[in-house]
């Protein structure tokens, strides 16, 4: 029986590759996306989400649009990272497929009741979505098996800030809800994604297939390459959300602690800020599994095989 | 030309008076009431909510359920009794027959102020949780929604629930934040104002001379809060909730200041606190409509003779 799994994302080019992983992956069932603000609008983001699907010939897949905006912050986006329409370089149609009518955070919590304990959210954008879901519906919290979270920078310095990491700086205060709120979650911090690089080679090996899919990652990468150039001076570009999507398929990629987690929602400098409480000074019960220690070749290889099974399939 | 509004509720002993002022005002089309946390705890505000329009013959009026705990802090209890254990001081409402309606308060919010654009008025008088998810959930629904007319805050006063926050506010001060700047047309009516409409003893005997079980209730549910006044040395009750309906049944009674008004959410000693750029030092163009001055007494005498007229229809 495949995984079934919902993904809230805001596409965004690492989250593109995180949808393409999904659907290469035969363990996985994705029954839907939400989107969400993030790397850009909502309005961009779920147009991206149909063109990837569409382009995966997988528009069978709902796409549900979500909240515009952060819960309680002012909206901040992402265009230096992933470009003005969020994918980099690549140019995809307009896709021919619409959004469904039923909000985001109601797909969340219709797809959870009505499956108790059967389905894993994977959560790759701020998460202010879930965040609205939780509060609506508070017995999602008992009822969905796990939730996997990209977001966050335990020991790693931040990228959006010197402290906090995009999803979790984004909107912070639905952090703050969803950290706190009991489901039992699988967080993927930068401590982890960014010690896997998609590198030029990595690229050159996915190329060798001629496939709309291999022209997509190059476009979209190349793109992401240069922010990490020019910003980050690291050669080739971190894929943080597939490496979410890829714990769900193979676990032993990470090394995993039960953590105390929390992040600081007070408006100073630590705004955004996701620490943990490694000497649990508050004697408090861990409330997140988390990420710390990674293969990141393992993932690399893994990504890569599914990235070129999924290319040979669609030319 | 009637108003049509929406109370959004925490009853609540002064939210439950809001409901009997709103039937008994004939200026008012009362569309609807929408549950939250605050006073009490959800269930007890929903259950309060659909007892005190069975009370008043109105259980035609819909009633919907909605957040249970705040938009992100946690759920604040008060140490104060005010509003006694079931939420409305002594009073034993029967357990109501009338049931919610099957939908979130936050869509029903939505639907019902998306279906007629500038028709309806919302009256939150809890905190404002549900508000804020309905403005973050659907964009729409701030360009549609009439005017929100608030009860929270605190300008010049202090606080009820800290030294420098409101209660309504202090309940849930990122909702606040959300609702105040948002765009919506906001009358915010604040502790400032309330405090100065006093219900006494004597004007609840007054009302309770007519023979109808809302008299009783009044009474009833007026005990525990007329003594948690008396314990701060003020004969009588503040009407802080039925105060937001002055704007539609008697606006002659208030005066209004344009002020750009924010709500701290730090988290620090001010956080819930509401302040008002009164010299303007921030540049900054109003956002709301404050009332800051009120004739107290003349608003408790109109009060005082609508719930008169409410009881005479409901008797027994």
């Amino acid at each position: 029986m495949p995984k079934h799994i919902i993904l809230d994302s805001d596409p965004g080019i690492d989250d593109s590759l995180a949808i393409l992983l999904a659907l290469a992956s035969p363990e996985l069932a994705l029954k839907g996306v939400s989107t969400i603000h993030g790397n850009a609008s909502t309005a961009q983001v779920t147009t991206n989400a149909l063109s990837i699907l569409e382009l995966a010939n997988a528009s069978h897949i709902p796409v549900y649009k979500g909240c515009d905006l952060p819960l309680v912050k002012d909206s901040l986006l992402g265009p230096e990272t992933h470009g003005d329409t969020g994918l980099g370089y690549a140019k995809l149609p307009e896709p021919k497929t619409k959004f469904q009518g039923q909000h985001g955070s109601d797909f969340i919590i219709e797809e959870i009741m009505s499956n108790p304990k059967e389905v894993t959210l994977v959560a790759i954008g701020p998460l202010t979505n879930v965040a609205l879901a939780i509060r609506k519906e508070p017995r999602i919290v008992e009822n969905v098996k796990e939730v996997f979270i990209m977001g966050g920078a335990i020991q790693h310095t931040g990228n959006t800030t010197a402290l906090a990491e995009f999803n979790t700086y984004v909107d912070p205060h639905a952090a703050h809800v969803v950290f706190h709120s009991g489901m039992p979650m699988i967080l993927t911090p930068l401590d982890v994604t960014y010690q896997c690089i998609f590198t030029k080679d990595d690229l050159d090996r996915l190329l060798k297939i001629d496939s709309p899919i291999t022209k997509f990652i190059a476009d979209a990468t190349r793109f992401y390459m240069e922010f990490h150039d020019e910003y980050q001076k690291i050669d080739g570009c971190v894929i943080n959300d597939p490496m979410t999507m890829a714990l769900l398929l193979m676990p032993e990629i990470c090394d995993y602690q039960d953590l105390v987690v929390d992040v600081d929602i007070t408006p100073g400098v630590g705004l955004g800020n996701t620490f943990a409480d490694f000497y649990n000074y508050q004697k408090k019960k861990p409330n997140i599994k988390v990420a710390m220690g990674v293969r990141p070749r393992m993932f690399m290889e893994l990504f890569l095989e599914r990235m070129e099974k999924l290319a040979k399939t669609i030319s | 030309m009637t108003s049509k509004i929406i109370i959004d509720t925490d009853p609540g002993v002064d939210d439950a008076l809001t409901f009997l002022l709103a039937l008994a005002s004939p200026e008012i089309q009362l569309e609807a009431l929408t549950s939250v946390h605050g006073n009490i705890g959800i269930e007890n505000t929903t259950r309060n909510a659909l007892s005190v329009l069975e009370l008043a013959q109105a259980s035609h009026i819909p009633v919907a359920r909605g957040c249970e705990v705040p938009l992100v802090s946690p759920l604040y209890k008060s140490d104060k009794n005010v509003h006694g254990k079931k939420g409305v001081g002594n009073a034993n409402l029967p357990e109501p027959k009338s049931k919610v309606i099957n939908q979130h308060a936050i869509d029903f919010l939505i639907e019902k102020v998306n279906a007629q654009p500038n028709q309806i008025s919302i009256f939150p008088i809890g905190p404002l949780t549900n508000i804020a998810l309905a403005i973050r959930k659907d964009p729409e629904f701030v360009k549609n929604v009439k005017e929100l007319v608030i009860m929270g805050g605190s300008i010049k006063q202090g606080g009820n629930a800290t030294p420098l926050a409101e209660f309504n506010i202090f309940a849930d001060a990122h909702a606040a934040h959300v609702v105040f700047h948002t765009g919506i047309p906001i009358k915010l009516i604040p502790l400032d104002v309330t405090q100065q409409c006093l219900l006494t003893a004597k004007d609840i005997e007054n009302i309770h001379q007519i023979n109808s079980p809302i008299a009783r209730f009044i009474k009833d549910a007026t005990d525990v809060y007329l003594d948690f006044y008396r314990k701060h040395g003020i004969d009588g009750c503040a009407l802080h909730d039925p105060l937001t309906l002055a704007t539609i049944i008697a606006p002659e009674l208030l005066i209004f200041e344009n002020y750009y008004v924010g709500v701290d959410f730090s988290g620090g000693i001010s956080n819930g606190h509401t302040f008002a750029d009164l010299m303007n030092v921030s540049k900054k163009p109003a956002n709301m409509q404050v009332a800051m001055n009120v004739r107290g007494r003349d608003f408790i005498d109109l009060f005082i003779e609508r719930m008169k007229d409410l009881c005479q229809n409901i008797s027994s």
